[in-house]
């Protein structure tokens, strides 16, 4: 944003004039007509998030009637606009153009892929609303209006590899990735922690996110044989057929997977069979707010319940935080309720939330090992991990 | 019509300027209209329409390519990826900067007009099918989309990059730059199309081959095409990357490509301003429908598509248009058939016959041969033609005398032998090289482009010559006298204006007689030329053809089945049979022969009995 | 080495049983099916069917045959049948058609990745090398199909006359074959191959509306650079895909997912007869 041409700016300046006078007749317009708040939710119902993306929606929704039935935020009734990103830069773009500036949502609240997030960060930067991402994550994604509150490397990683280096006594190190930020970012810390805790990691391969055939990568793999491997792909298709033609293929040495979830590691059951995760969310945590979650998402999704997990429940969390932000800023205007996220905690299924760590969350994570039913068994817990430095500028 | 020839220099300004009035009353309407949008439109209708301009600017380029060159592309969605990720990369590892901002559009040029050019030189070349063009262009934005995520953290790979710094612009401003740059694109496009260089664009759509015998290197003209659309798509590319501040590879890929053929279809191919208002409409309605109903909009656009593309092939704008004209010609009486431009024509300088001054042989054949798999069509056929020769070609059905001619004009055609013009072997010479070489051929069927009138015909014939003009109608029309003989001894000269399917018979003969003459060859191969003319109409051409052969010393091969015409006007005969020469001699030697007259009482042809 | 020769060997396969179906419209009605990725994709949702029915996993590869022969009977019969000229234009109705069903399954099934049974699991030990048995399988499927196909063109007078209209159309009217019939009996068979082949593929990956696109294109290329011959389609299947997958273990499979595509179309610019002759 650096250079302006004379003329360009005496130009902007008409049309910025114009555009101030526009807005300033919004809010008195807007006064009568906005009766509810709304929190926007672009996320990937199609492309490689697509597995995913409906249970996100079932956790906000729960959220949003609790919401409402104790009264609304501010004594507004709460409404949700869910868009498909497509699960790409291009397709949040979109997504983000029509929930900000179409349907005027006052906060954007989701879990995507990295590629739609960084793709929708310019057009929340120009429509300046508030957005808290809500997935688990590469880390150090940065910006005025954003916030997260799922988990970075610095919570996932040390788990799991830690524990194979201590109970499998692996030397040798494989990484699979999708080839886009997650991936590779999860990767790299991945390799480095792994490094410097002195182990080796003897392969790293990458595949574009919507890639489905890993023939290649896994005879790579069988030549290398190593003593683990770890997988962080983007979730939903990559993951599971990876997994599926990995275990199809015979490959032995045990797997960690930074980008499973509970809900489709239930999917692929008997192909998961023995993975460990590493999450900040599994059905079985053993506290009185997760039974109530879990049971009131019975109540009301019923049969149609897909498997809460560690990519929506930081969706509920998130509509609860921005709650407690708006009431604390008695406002829904961007800046006041930036402020205000920092500072406001919210008591859920994952334990207490605060995005207070230079707007990252500090986390309980949770190893957990995928059964041959699909269910997963939490082998040990971590309270309160640090995101570590995340966004020092902010 | 009448009065054509008196003043004919006046008329062609007057039919541009005619154009230039109306083109520039809309164009400047549409510009008012983009200065103004902003004032009127909310503010996401005007953000979604800064992307339909650029989306509406590439589908343009897919129009002329498609529409006009018929050249069906998919490849279009690569260019514009490309002009994309230059801004996107420039900007990310550089800094956005004035210059950086230049470099990133040269860069995206650069890049652009280099895969476009090897794009097109390998999907244009010599009997290439309109099929192959389609697949490789389809296969383009599959490689560059795979060249994108094997760019790893450089090119982003899947996520693509964001957030670089890019033109301090609002939406508004955005708008109105993209808006006026897309209707000064389309009216630009509009005059190219209408212009010499659109006519060959057509001719080249119609009839690849026919403009290849007249000199023009087709495949050089499409990849040349093909190279300026995709630097436009290019411009268009780096425009989008600095209005959203994110290149993905979406944007670059095959289904985009796709989608920009769709909206080209539904809004009319070869209309310009159909692709241009299908893509706006069609991204602005998906931009408002496709959140509430995402499927059930893609299903009804698929199926218009399909519907469309099976009953309607035109698409709809032309429908549109054809009942505002009726109604147009209901409510004034009046018909508003397009006026057309006719030229003045002027005499060609001479002097620049190939072989002029040469002490070869016009043509030279040795050991010529042609053969299909085992089927031999031609073998060890030679002689040798010298200026001011008339050679009369004869033999009976499928003696080879079609495909003598066909190895004479086109390089790949024989199978061994050498043939030469003037001492230059024609080796393996596409026809429009053999026509630089001195070689006019014409053809045993009419093979004449259906909709260009006989003038734009005609300036066709010319193009090797005086090149042609991108935006406008050239006032004149050079001529060599020998086609302007023709042309006013048949009277062609008073149907310049007139489409050549309305052409009689015997003038469409008599105009591919001029076409091949345009070319100012030195070697003129003409098959069959006044098959199915009346007698005075032969009588003509042949007096036309002897004048030729004597004034100007043209080197003239004629393949003929009606002897006594053959005899009256030629200067030596070859009698072909069974793909050899069988005899080679003066016409006393031939006529009086044997030999001629066992083989052609075995069957053929009653004409040769005197 | 052994596990890299399995690979081009069922690559090649899954390549083969792909593209079979658009060869044989290729071959006969003288159109690209831009359609084939739908008709990929309808196989990929019958195998889902049976899966949510609860049935046998092998019934998903009749269900897809029947499934993929209902559904080109009526694309013949409505959008193929009045584009036999403009064989540009059949490539562009044919991808509307390829959104149309793309749409209606979404509209049908929802836009979400899903899965489908395997019929055959595990891996089996193959000279020492623990190897997939459904990839193996998969080998096997191939050469059912192309003895099918074989058989069906060799063996019975619908063969004779395919054989006649691909050879030369206007002679083999001429001779009082129905070419019509003949077109409209191939593309259902075609478009039944597809269909398949979709059901064949998605037990090793997974099924969504849009699974079939990137098929298409291989296939596409495979089918031109093989100029109408079954065996010709089976050589440039296994050094095509043989290619591509020695590039993806060698150099890199982003890069090999390129291979088939520049190597066909140069393949095409200095060869247009391709693996064929002539």
């Amino acid at each position: 944003m650096t250079n302006r041409a004379r003329s360009n700016a005496m130009f902007s300046k008409l049309r910025t004039g114009a555009v101030i006078f526009a807005l300033a007749l919004v809010p008195v317009l807007g006064a009568q007509a906005q009766e509810v708040i709304k929190i926007g939710i672009p996320t990937g119902l199609s492309g490689a998030n697509s597995v995913v993306a409906p249970s996100v929606v079932q956790s906000a929704e729960l959220a949003v009637d609790e919401i409402n039935a104790a009264g609304g935020i501010l004594g507004k009734k709460v409404a949700l606009e869910v868009a498909d990103d497509g699960s790409g830069a291009a397709g949040a773009q979109k997504a983000a153009d029509s929930l900000i500036f179409q349907k005027k949502v006052n906060a954007l609240i989701s879990m995507q892929t990295s590629a739609a997030r960084n793709g929708m960060l310019p057009v929340v930067s120009r429509g300046k609303v508030p957005y808290i991402y809500t997935s688990l994550y590469e880390g150090r994604s940065c910006n005025k209006y954003l916030y997260a509150d799922g988990a970075v490397p610095e919570q996932m990683v040390g788990p799991i590899v830690d524990h194979f280096m201590d109970e499998y006594k692996a030397k040798t190190f494989f990484l699979v990735g999708s080839d886009y930020a997650f991936g590779r970012g999860m990767l790299a810390f991945t390799k480095a922690y792994i490094e410097k805790k002195g182990g080796k990691v003897v392969g790293d391969e990458y595949q574009p996110m919507d890639a489905t055939d890993w023939t290649a990568i896994i005879s790579k793999m069988r030549s290398a044989n190593p003593d683990a491997v770890i997988f962080s792909t983007a979730g939903g298709a990559p993951n599971v057929t990876l997994q599926k033609q990995y275990k199809a293929a015979g490959m032995k040495a045990p797997v960690g997977n930074l980008s499973v979830d509970e809900g489709t590691a239930k999917t692929m059951a008997a192909d998961a069979d023995g993975v460990f995760i590493s999450a900040s969310f599994l059905t079985n945590i053993d506290t009185s707010a997760n039974k109530k979650f879990m049971s009131a998402m019975k109540a009301k999704f019923g049969d149609k319940l897909l498997t809460p997990n560690d990519l929506s429940v930081p969706e509920y969390d998130a509509v609860y935080l921005y709650k407690a932000a708006v009431e604390k800023a008695k406002t829904t205007t961007a800046e006041p309720v930036i402020a205000a996220l920092a500072e406001v905690s919210f008591d859920g299924p994952r334990g207490k939330v605060q995005m207070n760590a230079q707007r990252h969350a500090p986390l309980t994570m949770y190893l957990g090992q995928v059964q041959a039913d699909g269910s997963v068994k939490i082998v040990k817990s971590f309270p309160n991990v640090s995101p570590g430095e995340q966004c020092p500028k902010l | 019509m009448a009065d054509l020839t008196t003043t004919p220099a006046t008329l062609p300004r007057r039919a541009f300027s005619g154009r230039l009035v109306p083109a520039g009353s809309i164009a400047g309407l549409c510009i008012v209209a983009v200065v103004a949008g902003p004032y009127f439109l909310d503010s996401y209708t005007v953000n979604i329409l800064v992307r339909s301009f650029l989306y509406a600017a590439t589908a343009l380029t897919v129009d002329i390519l498609w529409g006009y060159a018929g050249i069906l592309t998919f490849g279009q969605a690569a260019f514009f990826g490309i002009g994309a990720y230059a801004a996107g990369i420039t900007f990310t590892y550089m800094d956005f900067s004035p210059q950086t901002a230049v470099l990133a559009l040269l860069a995206g040029l650069a890049v652009s007009a280099v895969v476009a050019w090897i794009t097109g030189w390998i999907s244009f070349f010599h009997r290439a099918s309109p099929l192959y063009v389609a697949i490789v262009t389809l296969a383009l934005p599959i490689i560059l989309v795979q060249v994108l995520y094997s760019g790893g953290t450089f090119t982003g790979s899947s996520s693509g990059l964001v957030g670089y710094n890019t033109f301090d612009l609002s939406v508004e401003a955005w708008f109105t730059i993209c808006g006026i740059g897309l209707v000064v694109l389309t009216t630009a496009a509009w005059f190219f199309v209408n212009s010499d260089f659109g006519r060959l664009l057509i001719a080249i759509r119609e009839n690849e081959q026919r403009c290849t015998y007249l000199g023009i290197n087709a495949p050089r003209v499409k990849i040349l095409l093909m190279v300026v659309m995709a630097m436009i798509a290019s411009v268009a590319g780096y425009a989008y990357a600095g209005y959203t501040v994110v290149v993905a590879p979406e944007i670059g890929s095959f289904v985009f490509g796709t989608e920009l053929v769709m909206w080209v279809a539904l809004g009319g191919r070869g209309t310009l301003i159909g692709p241009v208002l299908g893509t706006i409409a069609i991204d602005v309605i998906s931009a408002y429908l496709s959140g509430n109903l995402p499927y059930v909009w893609k299903l009804i656009i698929g199926s218009i598509f399909v519907l469309v593309i099976v009953a309607l092939p035109q698409g709809i704008v032309p429908v549109l248009k054809t009942g505002l004209r009726r109604l147009w010609s209901a409510a004034t009486r009046r018909d508003a058939a397009p006026c057309v431009a006719v030229p003045a024509l002027i005499e060609a300088p001479e002097g620049r016959r190939a072989g002029t001054g040469s002490d070869a042989p016009a043509l030279n054949v040795a050991d010529l041969a042609c053969s299909y798999g085992s089927l031999k069509v031609l073998e060890g056929v030679a002689f040798k033609a010298l200026g001011s020769e008339l050679l009369g070609i004869i033999g009976p059905n499928g003696a080879g005398k079609t495909t003598l001619m066909r190895c004479l004009s086109d390089g790949y055609e024989r199978t061994g032998g050498t043939v030469a013009v003037f001492g230059h072997a024609i080796a393996r010479t596409p026809p429009q090289g053999v026509v630089g070489l001195g070689i006019g051929r014409s053809f045993q069927t009419t093979s004449l482009f259906e909709t260009l009138t006989v003038a734009e015909s005609l300036r066709l014939a010319r193009y090797r010559l005086d090149g042609t003009r991108m935006l406008s109608h050239a006032p004149t029309l050079a001529l060599p006298d020998s086609a302007r003989r023709v042309i006013t001894a048949t009277g062609l000269d008073r149907q310049l204006a007139i489409e050549c399917r309305h052409l009689s018979h015997g003038m469409k003969r008599a105009l591919e007689l001029a076409m091949v003459l345009a070319l100012e060859p030195s070697v003129l191969l003409l098959d069959e030329p006044t098959a199915g003319l009346t007698k005075p109409e032969r009588t003509l051409i042949g007096s036309i053809l002897v004048d030729l052969v004597q004034r100007e010393g043209l080197c003239t091969l004629i393949i003929e089945h009606d002897l006594d015409f053959v005899r009256e006007i030629s200067t030596r005969i070859i009698v072909l049979h069974q793909g050899k020469v069988l005899l080679d001699g003066s016409v006393a030697e031939v006529v009086g022969s044997e030999l001629v007259r066992t083989i052609y009482a075995g069957g053929a042809h009653q004409e040769l009995a005197p | 080495m052994t596990a890299l020769v399995l690979d081009i060997v069922t690559t090649a396969a899954i390549l083969f049983a792909v593209a079979s179906g658009l060869l044989i419209i290729l071959g006969v009605l003288k159109i690209v099916n831009f359609a084939h990725g739908g008709f990929l994709t309808i196989g990929g949702y019958s195998g889902l069917v049976v899966t949510q029915l609860g049935l046998n996993a092998w019934l998903a590869y009749p269900a897809a045959v029947v499934a993929g022969i209902v559904m080109g009977a009526v694309v013949e019969r409505f959008v193929i049948r009045p584009l036999y000229d403009r064989p540009l234009d059949a490539i562009l109705a044919t991808w509307g058609l390829g959104i149309i069903i793309g749409q209606l399954i979404t509209i049908v099934f929802g836009r979400e990745i899903q899965f489908v049974q395997t019929p055959i699991t595990g891996a089996t030990s193959v000279f020492g090398e623990t190897y997939s048995l459904y990839r193996l399988f998969l080998i096997l499927a191939a050469a059912a199909v192309a003895g099918g196909i074989a058989a069906l063109l060799n063996a019975t007078r619908l063969g004779l006359e395919a054989r006649a209209v691909i050879m030369n159309e206007p002679l083999a009217r001429g001779l009082g074959i129905n070419s019509g019939h003949v077109r409209f009996v191939t593309f259902c068979i075609g478009a039944g191959l597809a269909s398949l082949a979709g059901a064949l593929i998605t037990p090793l990956s997974s099924v969504d509306p849009n699974m079939g696109v990137p098929w298409l294109v291989n296939a596409f290329m495979l089918v031109l650079v093989s100029s109408v011959s079954l065996a010709s389609l089976a050589i440039a299947a296994l050094t095509l895909g043989g290619a591509q997958v020695l590039v993806s273990t060698f150099i890199s499979p982003v890069i090999g997912g390129l291979t088939i595509v520049v190597l066909a179309a140069l393949l095409l610019r200095i060869r247009p007869a391709g693996f064929g002759h002539g």
